[in-house]
């Protein structure tokens, strides 16, 4: 998913407007594309997701910690189908300090569940202004025509 | 699950049960940073370090029975910091293997056997699939610079096969429209299948291992008969 990204932006097959996004974001690990990863196949997802976001927009940041040291957002492993809920939204408090403290107005994530996961719980922690993006839905939303 | 004397009964404790499974749960020091680094842990009085001790005991049947597998996420942010490099996150998923599936939590077990009869979680016909596909594609085409817009169902000798999350055409299916219009702008030569579409696979979650099989191996077959090489798996 992120080599195809990076190709068709390599490759000028896609150009993307770096001015369109000027709120603050911040990008999450997702534990499978990063962690997981790392131990699985021996290669986490991590940098290439922030060259991507480097290509869309100029006002982005980290979370701390980040990569290897990632704090999962609870919405994973099939959490958000086991009915256990109240246990879900809990799992989540340190991600979401994580996230108060960069004072992002935009969370990039590059996983289905953890976008559904933030979606569902931001209300709850007082979020409800953070605008969760799928980080190929951040690229179609800068693509130039 | 609610206090440590209801967990352990010393009566079943018993050194060698698990001594053949693959995580080094036996190597476990007891140090606690699993514990520490956990975002569940004491949900429900969650410990991942007890956990593993548990399973170097083979108290086997109250970790099955207990809610704490399904509250864990298999983040993996507990082996990570674990210095023995117990696998936790495997064993958990194990763990969750031994539940009978008739009381896997939630809509898990239904999903996945929904999956494994009919191709997708939702039992979606395959007519109501290529409607929804069409419908949305019909959205896309309607927005300037995407009037040539179209969806490819099962295109023969494609570039690219791409899976569906189901919530995508369910109840989310704007977010169908974020991956086409980049394939759009690459122009990309890309396909769906209007069979065995679906790119979730909640084996994992079960800890099914042959269900997860299944559903690949679906995938794969797709990719063969359609002679396209390259896979796009997002979910």
């Amino acid at each position: 998913m992120f080599d195809l990204l990076i190709t068709y932006i390599k490759e000028g097959r896609i150009k993307l407007d770096r001015s369109k996004h000027t709120e603050l974001a911040a990008y999450h690990d997702p534990c499978n594309y990063g962690r997981k990863a790392q131990k699985f196949f021996g290669h986490g997802f991590f940098e290439e997701p922030r060259w991507i976001m480097d290509q869309c927009m100029e006002n982005w940041v980290d979370l701390y910690p980040n990569r290897m040291d990632q704090i999962c957002c609870g919405g994973g492993g099939g959490a958000l189908t086991t009915g256990y809920n109240e246990e879900r939204v809990f799992y989540a408090r340190k991600k979401i300090d994580q996230i108060k403290t960069t004072g992002a107005k935009m969370l990039v994530v590059p996983c289905h569940s953890c976008h559904g996961q933030f979606n569902n719980i931001k209300e709850e922690y007082g979020l409800g202004d953070l605008k969760i993006m799928y980080l190929w839905e951040l690229v179609a939303d800068c693509l130039i025509l | 699950m609610t206090s440590r004397s209801e967990i352990i009964n010393l009566d079943q404790v018993d050194h060698g049960r698990c001594r053949s499974w693959p995580f080094f749960q036996d190597y476990c020091v007891t140090c606690a940073l699993c514990a520490g680094s956990c975002p569940a842990s004491g949900i429900d009085g969650f410990d991942p370090r007890m956990l593993v001790r548990m399973v170097s005991l083979g108290l086997v049947e109250e970790l099955v029975e207990a809610r704490w597998p399904w509250i864990c996420t298999l983040c993996g942010k507990c082996e990570n910091v674990c210095p023995m490099e117990i696998d936790i996150a495997d064993l958990v998923r194990k763990i969750r293997s031994l539940r009978d599936r008739e009381k896997v939590p939630g809509i898990l077990y239904k999903g996945l056997a929904a999956a494994l009869e009919t191709g997708n979680n939702l039992r979606l016909p395959k007519e109501d699939f290529i409607f929804i596909i069409e419908d949305v594609a019909e959205e896309v085409a309607e927005e300037p610079g995407f009037e040539e817009f179209k969806a490819p169902v099962d295109k023969k000798g494609a570039n690219l096969l791409t899976t569906i999350h189901n919530k995508l055409v369910n109840t989310h299916t704007e977010d169908l429209k974020h991956w086409w219009k980049i394939f759009h702008a690459a122009q990309e030569d890309w396909t769906v299948t209007s069979e065995h579409w679906e790119g979730t696979s909640w084996g994992y979650f079960t800890g099914d291992d042959a269900a997860m099989k299944v559903m690949a191996g679906r995938i794969v077959e797709q990719m063969e008969q359609l002679e396209i090489k390259n896979l796009l798996w997002p979910e």
